[in-house]
């Protein structure tokens, strides 16, 4: 057979050059320097003995294990409620609804975190009331707080996932169910929830991944509770002679351990893939009032609960401050600090995560292109070569980075590049997905049609596909916006005070304790994220699985 | 317009022979259809035909000329799917216009080109309409017209009518059949339904597991299909699989022996005759014919015909064509009947491979 020599060969070979670069090369960097002992130099398998077999390692994977699986649990037990409820049964305002899910989703969750150390904290102004009405919370800092965080963080991704899931069961399933005798609890427990299982685990797995990856969120309001994100962290940075070595042995005990997750899950749902073809939408019941007002009363404080954050950080944007200290009444004092003190931290943000955006969209349409209609064994291993980005933590990317590129022939660490880089590769496979799944609605005969009409390949693709792919990237092209301006933990990595982002300032300042412009901060990046969230849904038509 | 001469076209998937050593000539002008079951080839055929599939060996020529490395849209044809693949973003003049457009021809004759092209698809009044507007028939209309309106060497179209209703697909048969005839344009249709292939085509290719069965025309493929498949593929046929032959061809099957001389040498063969050449009981008692009792276990009436399913022990079952079934009384289930089959109706195949056996008898073409 012929090699056919297009422009769809050059995308290819670009493409697995910038994976080699950008993602091969870091990651083997960050590998092989698990085996090499620090002070030797020598090929050693010590690091890994200490990082499994220390106690203080040890707990940290431990640690690690319970935050994920309690982020995961969290999630699942808000999201499955919410998604049976909103898409069974009549739920008034169920757009507002899934707005604010969305919303939550996107907004990062070291906001969240901190938000919640104002409310719950030793002085937070929640802990007074709810200790009143006999509520007493256990402190913020710790297992709970990270859990909590986590949960109402990531229910969105399960709930999001699972709502879609069950609108493609056809009513005709459940009513077959119903009408061989099952009852409402019986009904959902072996057909609707085997049905959606795939969805569900798909959420939940996210969950799990973002909960074991998160670095923010423990180093907030962690406490003493180490896990393996920060502890992998402060190795690589404390100032009093890091080890690279065991870093990096830490690191690739995250990466396996979110691998095992992965594989768990796709074991699980194997043969599992049961959408007919044929699907009667199900129509909403209206509940009894009683039992509405109790579905309601749920759905309402599922979201508002994790809406809580976000609002509580904008008013605090607004309060009255005289340097770190809050004033009664309000102003702009924050804005005005930040304004004066790093105004180019939002200049930074901004523009690195366009022009990552504008790489991601260039590289992510063609590559969608080629892994939607081109099944060759390229193709293949470029996607499960796109698969890494979505189970290495940031912090170990980040990582992965600064060993090779603190060195010639890429030397890049402390400039603008590495950042975008890092923005574009750790965001690429998304941008990739979308355009692949967007190709895959519209059907590859139109193409062919217009070949037989005598179109080449190259401009049928461009009157033809490109047109109706637009929505579709553009829809993507603003989620990568949004997730690659919240962009946390491999900035914190690689930022030099030149390249400072809003995230990296945030953190900064929550540990500081410059609760003011962490918030005035907050609330700019969660207004353009509001922003970019209201174009998402007016580009797809409403469709909120565009953010999952 | 053009012939097109396929030479021993292969292809292969991991694991599957999809094309297998295909010879065929598409004559000029000639409605040509590539019949069989779903995973028979014949849409790879179709494929290798319009360039969207590179065959492994062998050749296709169309106008003459040799197409092998010429790509899909060099080859000048004209494609019509059977979910349409109508450009969901324009308008149904621009969907028509697209072909005429990468052929730079100039405006004005575009669009004298696509009024008339919509025309001759009834679908004048809509031009400025979106597809989504459009019914199915109405889109595989737009489709038709886009395919037909750049005068293509060769029309392909792969089971345009299947995503149809039945009534439409009747109506939208006859109106492909119409402009194919009037416009003379070469077409090869794929199909699996088999009456559609018996109404519309000039020549019937049946094909299955890559490999050709049989090339003819409708009314010699019913009447002297060339294996046991085809056979049973295209209309419906009574298969006695697998009988022995004693020596000088005696069949032991039935109430009496008979003898098919063309049979001898052989030990077994396999007959079928189809359900309308089965002779019940009150015709004449006819000595050429093999004479079988059983049980009607099912009885099917559908208004201008009806069939008894008879058990004829062994496993056997026959079918029968009862005609006129309103003028009469019918039997019911659980009765006993005789039923003949004549010995000038049966038609005879090799076991092993699955080929016809000549049973020397003339035959209405010859």
């Amino acid at each position: 057979m012929k090699l056919r020599l297009d422009i769809w060969t050059g995308v290819l070979v670009v493409t697995v050059a910038v994976a080699a670069v950008l993602l091969i090369w870091p990651l083997s960097g960050i590998f092989w320097a698990s085996f090499i002992d620090n002070s030797t130099g020598d090929v050693t398998l010590a690091n890994y003995a200490r990082a499994l077999g220390h106690p203080f390692y040890q707990t940290a994977l431990i640690n690690s294990l319970i935050v994920g699986f309690g982020g995961m649990l969290g999630a699942t037990l808000l999201g499955i409620p919410l998604a049976v409820l909103t898409t069974r049964y009549v739920i008034f305002g169920r757009d507002l609804l899934s707005t604010l899910a969305v919303l939550a989703l996107v907004s990062p969750p070291f906001i969240g975190a901190y938000a919640w150390i104002m409310m719950l904290g030793q002085n937070g102004f929640l802990r007074a009331p709810l200790a009143e009405i006999g509520i007493a919370v256990p402190s913020i800092y710790g297992f709970f707080g990270i859990i909590l965080v986590f949960s109402l963080k990531f229910y969105p991704f399960v709930y999001l996932l699972t709502a879609s899931g069950l609108g493609t069961i056809s009513a005709s399933v459940e009513e077959a169910a119903e009408g061989l005798g099952a009852g409402t609890w019986r009904r959902f427990f072996t057909v609707t929830l085997p049905l959606v299982f795939p969805a569900v685990s798909s959420g939940a797995l996210l969950a799990f991944v973002l909960s074991i990856a998160d670095f923010g969120t423990p180093s907030i309001v962690g406490g003493r509770v180490r896990v393996l994100a920060t502890t992998t962290y402060n190795l690589y940075t404390s100032e009093l002679g890091g080890n690279p070595g065991l870093g990096s042995a830490t690191s690739i005990v995250l990466i396996v351990v979110s691998m095992t997750v992965v594989a768990l899950q796709r074991w699980a749902v194997r043969r599992r893939n049961v959408a007919g073809a044929l699907i009667r939408k199900p129509v909403p019941v209206r509940l009894r009032p009683l039992r509405s007002a109790a579905a309601h009363g749920l759905c309402y404080a599922i979201v508002l609960i994790s809406s809580l954050p976000s609002l509580v950080v904008i008013y605090t944007s607004f309060r009255r401050t005289s340097g770190p200290v809050f004033q009664s009444g309000f102003g702009f004092d924050s804005y005005v600090r930040i304004l004066r003190e790093v105004p180019h931290v939002i200049g930074n943000s901004f523009n690195y995560s366009l022009i990552a955006v504008l790489l991601i969209v260039m590289l992510g349409t063609l590559v969608g292109y080629i892994l939607a209609r081109r099944e060759t064994a390229v193709a293949g291993a470029l996607d499960s070569l796109l698969l890494i980005p979505y189970i290495v933590p940031g912090v170990v990317m980040g990582l992965a980075f600064v060993v090779v590129f603190n060195v010639p022939p890429l030397e890049l660490t402390g400039t603008a590049t590495i950042i975008v880089l890092m923005l574009f590769i750790r965001r690429l496979p998304y941008a990739v997905r979308a355009s692949a799944s967007m190709l895959k609605q519209i059907k590859g005969n139109i193409e062919e049609a217009a070949i037989s009409l005598g179109a080449s390949p190259g401009h049928a693709f461009l009157r033809i596909t490109m047109p109706l792919m637009l929505p579709g990237i553009v829809a993507g092209a603003l989620m990568s916006f949004i997730t690659a301006i919240n962009e946390l933990s491999s900035s914190l990595i690689l930022y030099v005070g030149r390249t400072m982002t809003m995230p990296v300032r945030i953190y900064l300042s929550v540990l500081d304790g410059e609760f003011g412009t962490a918030a005035a901060l907050s609330t700019i990046l969660l207004a353009t994220t509001g922003i970019a969230v209201y174009a998402v849904f007016w580009l797809s038509g409403r469709k909120e699985s565009a953010f999952v | 317009m053009a012939r097109v001469v396929l030479q021993r076209i292969s292809k292969s998937y991991p694991g599957v022979k999809a094309l297998d050593d295909i010879d065929l000539v598409i004559e000029t002008g000639e409605f040509f259809t590539l019949l069989g079951p779903s995973g028979c080839g014949k849409t790879t055929l179709l494929r290798t035909i319009a360039g969207f599939n590179r065959h492994d060996s062998g050749h296709v020529l169309i106008g003459g000329r040799n197409v092998d490395d010429v790509p899909a849209y060099r080859r000048d044809i004209g494609m019509v799917y059977q979910d349409y693949a109508i450009f969901p973003h324009l308008s149904v003049s621009d969907n028509v216009a697209f072909g005429l457009k990468t052929r730079s021809r100039p405006r004005p004759e575009i669009a004298e080109r696509v009024a008339r092209a919509l025309d001759l698809v009834q679908l004048g009044g809509h031009a400025k309409r979106l597809p989504h507007e459009l019914s199915g028939g109405q889109q595989q209309r737009v489709a038709l017209a886009r395919a037909m309106v750049i005068n293509p060497q060769i029309l392909l179209m792969d089971e345009p009518l299947s995503n149809l209703d039945a009534k439409l697909r009747i109506e939208l048969r006859d109106d492909i059949r119409a402009l194919q005839r009037s416009l003379g344009i070469t077409t090869i249709y794929v199909t699996h339904d088999q009456e559609e292939a018996l109404v519309i085509s000039d020549r019937i290719c049946v094909m299955q597991g890559g490999r050709v069965h049989q090339v003819a025309s409708p009314q010699n493929l019913y009447a002297r299909p060339a294996t046991v498949f085809v056979a049973s593929f295209v209309g419906t046929m009574n298969v006695l699989a697998d009988c022995q032959v004693g020596p000088g061809g005696a069949l032991s099957l039935g109430r009496r022996p008979c003898v098919l001389s063309s049979l001898a040498g052989r030990a077994r063969v396999t007959l079928a005759i189809r359900p309308e050449e089965v002779i019940l009981p009150d015709a004449v008692e006819q000595a050429d014919a093999i004479s079988l009792d059983g049980v009607i276990d099912r009885v099917t009436f559908a208004g201008r015909e009806a069939f008894y399913r008879i058990g004829c022990g062994d496993g056997l079952a026959i079918l029968a064509h009862v005609h006129r079934p309103s003028e009469r009384r019918l039997a019911a289930a659980g009765d006993t009947i005789r039923v003949a089959l004549p010995i000038s109706r049966l038609h005879a195949f090799d076991p092993a491979d699955g080929s016809r056996i000549d049973l020397g008898r003339s035959d209405p073409e010859r």
